[in-house]
């Protein structure tokens, strides 16, 4: 999300936001917000996704996020410390605080997922892949169980791919702290898995 | 607390590494050591090929797309020569009534696939099936974040 590029003048690394050329682009003429939106529709709508567990849910979220975000594009700035200035991180807060707003709003109660994933049985000898599915139900069935902040952190480390950093912008939460949280996770999957204790 | 840190550090380099080593490229540092618990680089490999990213359908993608390109003209002063105002009205999708004549690869896309009644965990259930079916097909190859 972020690169690096050198400061002739001053002969010292400085980082920038990769999508500061679509984002002055958007600021000049709004239609150039196609541009972002196409790029990071996927990833909101899946975070949206993940939280919901709702198609539609996560539909009404994606909308309300992208809309929100093209009007409020004046306001967004760029800070001096990435990824704070990152407009994905940005976009993730828009996301963050629509789907608290939903969930105020909503009190929407998940499905149980995991009684459906019976409905995709393997064919295949499965002890040969790499990744079981019994392993992948099990941890589907702890993902499930996780405190929100946790699970959030763990969507959005291995779904979204986002470094601790911008986690914590999204989250509110310092890196250090993020990391802690991802451990935490990781390893309330692994007790599941292993049925090990600490 | 120290400790716990030291671990979250050590499962926060191995993930890196495997995101990086998924995506074709070297990670930006080396992780000093691997986690220790076997089981934990186990699990972390487990949620790496486990957890996939959902596209949304393209028609909504597109009907959405509409509704920012309208939301944004409406934000600008409009001119009689507007190439991208022409596009509002350019929605190929709209009269075809349905995904199956879209022709796309299917397998990027999640249409109405996760709707009410087939959870997220089933999606994704499905999406480990094509990922161990496409594992048999090297041709395919690279790294695919399965749309159920």
């Amino acid at each position: 999300m972020l690169r690096r590029g050198k400061e002739q003048a001053e002969g010292r690394l400085v980082q920038f936001d990769a999508d500061r050329p679509a984002v002055e682009a958007a600021k000049r003429d709004a239609r150039r917000f196609e541009a972002l939106y196409r790029k990071y529709v996927a990833q909101v709508y899946s975070f949206a996704l993940y939280e919901t567990r709702d198609h539609h849910s996560a539909q009404d979220v994606t909308s309300l996020v992208f809309l929100r975000a093209l009007s409020g594009l004046h306001g967004f700035r760029e800070q001096a410390q990435p990824p704070d200035s990152s407009f994905r991180v940005w976009l993730f807060q828009i996301a963050r605080n629509t789907l608290s707003n939903e969930r105020r709003r909503e009190r929407r109660h998940p499905e149980a997922p995991l009684d459906l994933a019976a409905h995709f049985p393997a064919k295949q000898d499965v002890e040969q892949t790499a990744v079981s599915r019994d392993e992948l139900v099990r941890a589907w069935q702890v993902i499930e169980e996780l405190p929100p902040d946790r699970r959030r952190a763990l969507v959005l480390r291995f779904v979204e791919e986002m470094s601790a950093a911008e986690i914590g912008a999204v989250l509110g939460r310092s890196e250090g702290a993020v990391r802690v949280l991802i451990h935490r996770a990781v390893r309330s999957v692994a007790q599941h898995l292993g049925h090990r204790s600490d | 607390m120290r400790g716990q840190e030291e671990e979250a550090l050590l499962t926060d380099a191995y993930i890196d590494a495997l995101l990086a080593a998924h995506a074709g490229a070297e990670p930006a540092l080396a992780p000093p050591d691997l986690p220790a618990d076997s089981l934990l680089r186990r699990t972390i490999e487990v949620l790496e090929a486990g957890l996939p990213r959902f596209h949304p359908s393209f028609l909504f993608e597109e009907a959405l797309a509409a509704r920012l390109r309208a939301a944004a003209l409406g934000a600008r002063p409009s001119s009689t020569h507007d190439p991208l105002a022409a596009e509002l009205i350019h929605l190929p999708v709209a009269a075809t009534g349905g995904l199956s004549v879209v022709a796309v690869d299917r397998r990027l896309l999640v249409g109405g696939a996760i709707a009410s009644g087939v959870s997220l965990a089933g999606a994704a259930m499905l999406a480990w099936r094509r990922r161990e079916r496409d594992r048999e097909r090297p041709s395919l190859g690279g790294r695919r974040r399965w749309l159920a």
